[in-house]
């Protein structure tokens, strides 16, 4: 999450928004976004059916197995890689995504 | 014109909250040496960096999270545990912002957070490292149930947008003696480091 933050300038320049999201409660999320100081939003999905959507639910886990997601505007989702983020990564291809939506 | 407004969103499912993303070490037996030795003593660092390193005797750490890099040496001091010194480079330090002051701040609420340590800060200066402007933060932080004492000395610095930093950390039973002529060989390390080359975020 920290990753992300540190990169908000470069996701603001290749249009892009993050989002984080868990099961956790709205109070532990507010206390551990402040806690790293995190200015974008923080999900709570208790009952976990947007990580029946991503597929992050799995084997009968409670909480969501972590998985970075790219939506583009029309709603396809089109990257997602599971475990921890790989930032150099993230932003290549948000750099191309942004490129491909310049030009349409 | 109207701008053509692309805006993907980035889901990250997390494991819970807990997990921030711990660096983890890796075998180095079956990778080629990622540094050269130049006639004038300076280490190429991945053609990426150049500084002057440590006395021989100092061993050399790498640890990679994500494809950054991270790297430092440190030695076994004369004394009791836990005599240890250990310097680094680090291209992603703990926090977040750009600004010296507030990263400094961000910086230390993670700082050796496994040790457990109150930090009180000895010195704060402003100065001048990797040909830009930086902020220099020298602390102690003393563990009274483990009888330890740690003297730690955190440079921060810019690369293109992004701050970097340099740090020292002597850890020594409470009631030893720091080596400061250790801190020495630290500073020409970070006095001598470059940038040879544009960091992977500048080229985007």
């Amino acid at each position: 999450m920290e990753g992300h933050q540190r990169n908000l300038y470069l996701y603001d320049r290749f249009n892009a928004r993050v989002l984080g999201v868990s099961r956790d409660d709205t109070l532990t999320l507010k206390y551990w976004g402040q806690g790293l100081d995190l200015t974008f939003p923080l999900l709570s999905n208790i009952t976990g059916f947007l990580g029946a959507y991503f597929g992050t639910l799995k084997d009968n886990q409670f909480v969501f197995a972590r998985r970075t997601v790219v939506i583009d505007k029309t709603g396809v989702i089109r990257y997602a890689r599971d475990g921890s983020p790989d930032f150099k990564d993230i932003l290549l291809f948000l750099k191309k995504l942004n490129q491909e939506g310049g030009k349409s | 014109m109207k701008k053509n407004i692309l805006i993907p969103l980035l889901l990250m499912l997390a494991i819970g909250i807990v997990l921030s993303g711990c660096a983890t070490t890796q075998s180095q037996a079956d990778k080629p040496k990622p540094y050269r030795m130049t006639p004038q003593g300076t280490v190429i660092w991945e053609d990426e960096f150049e500084f002057l390193p440590p006395p021989p005797d100092w061993k050399l750490l790498r640890v990679e999270e994500q494809g950054d890099i991270n790297f430092g040496f440190m030695r076994n001091d004369p004394g009791g545990f836990p005599s240890v010194t250990t310097f680094a480079y680090d291209e992603e330090p703990f926090g977040c912002t750009t600004r010296f002051e507030d990263r400094e701040k961000e910086f230390f609420k993670r700082f050796l957070f496994n040790a457990i340590v109150q930090f009180q800060v000895l010195e704060k200066k402003p100065v001048q490292v990797a040909g830009g402007e930086g902020l220099a933060v020298t602390v102690e932080g003393k563990d009274p149930v483990k009888r330890e004492k740690v003297r730690a000395k955190v440079v921060f610095g810019k690369r293109g947008d992004r701050v970097v930093g340099w740090y020292i950390t002597q850890w020594r039973p409470m009631d030893a003696a720091y080596d400061l002529s250790v801190f020495e060989i630290f500073d020409k390390f970070v006095n001598s480091f470059k940038f040879l080359k544009p960091s992977f975020y500048q080229t985007l």
